[in-house]
């Protein structure tokens, strides 16, 4: 019976506080020869099959005198924007800008830069076999998402389902790398042009949770797509989106604010093994002022009294 | 939400309130807050939404750290003087404690920072009563221990929470987030004079009231929560709009609104104690904020959106709702400038 990842972590955890074993030590005890070598203070996550990281921390420093001053010029050149943004309105653009705005693009493929604003991951994260990249298409002008899918769930004991990708874009960052957030309360509906192979995506958005228990919520919406050679415009309202939280479909719905959105992520779990393509041309907003719905899930009464 | 709940919970925080003005014990005062921060918690958490369950625990979070310092401070002196009396608060450290920890509770600056994104989280009534019923307690702890406290200190709070209730209010498109930052500076003016002359203190909370109130009840009416949203206002109904647009001049502290009153008796209060840098400060400071306020009326009144909002709600007329209080108090945001001799008489 393989030992359960909770107890490995648990055993893992007393041994790292009491001792860390480094390159310089081998270890005296045999089956703490694996579990030895992780510290309970280690904040990155190790991906399974990939071997510990047994560097002591000042290992894992590389200090560079050039890196620091170029990053130092970068952050107070941000500080100085935020502080000279704010005479001339919000968001650095006019007040009457922002009252008469009716669309944005907010993300748009036009260059590799635009790439490493998204992050792209696959269930090999739990030990699982898809695999997904990001290329830019033709021309640079589009983002072109593929892999290939493989539902087998990897073989830990505890996992059962298997067989994910997704694309999500990173947190936008203020000076000092501290987090923003984008302000889309002008907006209600949400705009894509892609061009994808049949599959049935979900769109995720995910809103600012400053605190650990609602770390998970993620407000989604499904997205079909087309195959074939012919762009696919596809505006979903944010009334739209549910409320998960870990996957799983809360019971107490809320509408998504969108004063304070972190990112927007495109999943892929249909369990169909194989290929997958996603082009994206762009990722915009807009006001749809025909649209008048403001939620679109009734709550009703659980449990009514009888 | 339950009728009875709504009783007990509103009776809580007039109770809690009431408890810190009668006491002259410093137990008997923390325990006025206590009730108070948790009266009002179930009120602000009532709809369950993500973001109000994320602004009622950072308020909660920030109000118990508040109270827990006010009793280690009232404990501290106790232990060092002896006297569990509010007026008997000899000791510096107990003193300059109890004053950040109050600063804390109503939102000064520099502890400011969660007002902005707890009013967010909240509906329109319930952040107007954060807005006003919560701060009257821990300024009338505030008033009864002003003369052991450090006068820089006060001057300190004072000027840095006009300048950054000011500064943060600026690029503000949220309408809520604008009357946090409003609420900020307004503090700011109570503190600057509390020193000197504590009844102008009662005075500008006073009118802060009635203009924050008139605010807030306008917002309700129309559903607004944004700038945009207020920026179609005005088909909706012409003459709220109007009266709207004094209102926030009013908070603006431009003459001939009530909001004037407590801006020039404060500014001559600072002048007569030769304290002309300070006035001078404050006025400028109050300049950032009449900007917002402007920018606020500009976007109500004198432009005419080519949009329209989408939203359903604001087109729905609310029979059921009590238009006395908006009345009320948009009346007395506006007019209470002539009789300011009388009102002066009646603080002094």
């Amino acid at each position: 019976m393989a030992v359960s990842r909770k107890a490995l972590k648990a055993l893992s955890g007393v041994y790292g506080v009491t001792h860390r074993q480094p390159l310089f030590f081998p270890s005296k005890l045999g089956c703490s020869a694996i579990l030895s070598t992780r510290s309970v203070f280690e904040r990155d996550y190790r991906r399974p099959g990939q071997p510990p990281d047994t560097r002591w921390p000042w290992q894992k420093i590389h200090f560079d005198f050039s890196k620091g001053v170029e990053g130092i010029k970068k952050h107070i050149g941000l500080l100085k924007d935020e502080f000279v943004q704010r005479w001339t309105g919000p968001e650095g653009r006019p007040l009457l800008e922002h009252m008469l705005e009716q669309t944005r693009v907010q993300w748009e493929f036009r260059g590799p830069e635009s790439l490493d604003q998204w992050v792209v991951s696959s269930d090999q994260e739990i030990g699982g076999h898809s695999v997904a990249y990001t290329k830019l298409g033709k021309n640079n002008t589009t983002c072109f998402l593929y892999g290939s899918l493989c539902s087998t769930p990897p073989r830990d004991g505890e996992t059962r389902y298997s067989g994910y990708c997704t694309l999500r874009s990173k947190q936008p960052l203020a000076s000092f790398d501290r987090k923003k957030t984008y302000d889309w309360s002008s907006f209600n509906t949400l705009h894509m042009r892609i061009r994808g192979d049949g599959r049935p995506w979900m769109v995720n958005v995910s809103a600012e949770t400053f605190f650990s228990h609602q770390r998970d919520d993620i407000y989604s919406y499904f997205l079909y797509t087309r195959g074939g050679p012919y762009w696919q415009d596809v505006k979903i309202p944010f009334s739209k989106f549910f409320l998960s939280s870990r996957g799983r479909i809360q019971d107490n719905q809320h509408v998504l604010w969108l004063d304070k959105v972190k990112s927007i992520g495109f999943t892929l779990g249909d369990k169909a093994d194989g290929p997958f393509q996603l082009e994206i041309d762009f990722i915009g907003l807009c006001n749809d002022l025909a649209h008048t719905e403001e939620f679109a899930y009734e709550l009703y009464k659980r449990n009514p009294e009888v | 939400m339950n009728p009875y709940v709504l009783t007990v919970l509103l009776s809580s925080l007039g109770l809690g309130t009431t408890l810190t003005f009668a006491s002259s014990h410093w137990l008997l005062a923390w325990m006025g807050l206590e009730i108070n921060t948790l009266a009002i918690v179930p009120l602000m958490a009532q709809h369950h939404h993500p973001r109000a369950v994320e602004a009622t625990t950072k308020y909660f979070l920030t109000q118990a750290t508040a109270a827990a310092m006010i009793l280690f401070a009232s404990t501290t002196n106790a232990w060092i003087t002896g006297e569990w009396d509010m007026n008997n608060m000899s000791n510096p450290i107990a003193s300059t404690m109890i004053i950040t920890a109050l600063a804390l509770k109503i939102g000064l600056a520099p502890m400011h920072f969660w007002m902005p994104e707890v009013l967010q989280g909240l509906d329109l009534l319930t952040g107007l009563i954060l807005s006003t019923w919560q701060k009257l307690a821990p300024l009338a702890l505030i008033v009864q221990t002003a003369q052991a406290i450090d006068p820089m200190l006060l001057t300190a709070l004072g000027l840095t929470s006009t300048l950054v209730g000011g500064w943060g209010g600026l690029n503000q498109t949220q309408l809520r987030k604008i009357l946090a930052y409003s609420s900020i500076a307004h503090m700011g003016w109570m503190l600057i004079v509390l020193q000197y002359a504590p009844q102008l203190t009662l005075l500008a909370l006073l009118t802060y009231i009635f203009m924050t109130s008139a605010a807030f009840l306008t917002l309700k009416v129309s559903s607004a929560t944004k700038v945009n949203t207020l920026a179609v206002v005005w088909s909706k109904s012409p003459v709220l709009t109007a009266t709207t647009a004094l209102v926030l001049l009013s908070l603006g502290g431009l003459p001939p609104l009530t909001g004037f009153m407590p801006k020039w008796l404060i500014l001559q209060e600072l002048a007569k104690q030769s304290l002309p840098l300070t006035a001078t400060v404050m006025a400028l400071a109050a300049l950032l904020s009449l900007y917002f306020y402007l920018r606020l009326c500009y976007a109500m009144t004198l432009t005419i959106s080519p949009n329209t909002t989408a939203a359903t709600t604001p087109w729905r007329a609310q029979t059921t709702q009590a238009s006395l209080p908006l009345a009320l108090f948009t009346t007395m945001a506006l007019g209470l400038l002539p009789v300011s001799p009388a009102i002066v008489m009646l603080v002094t």
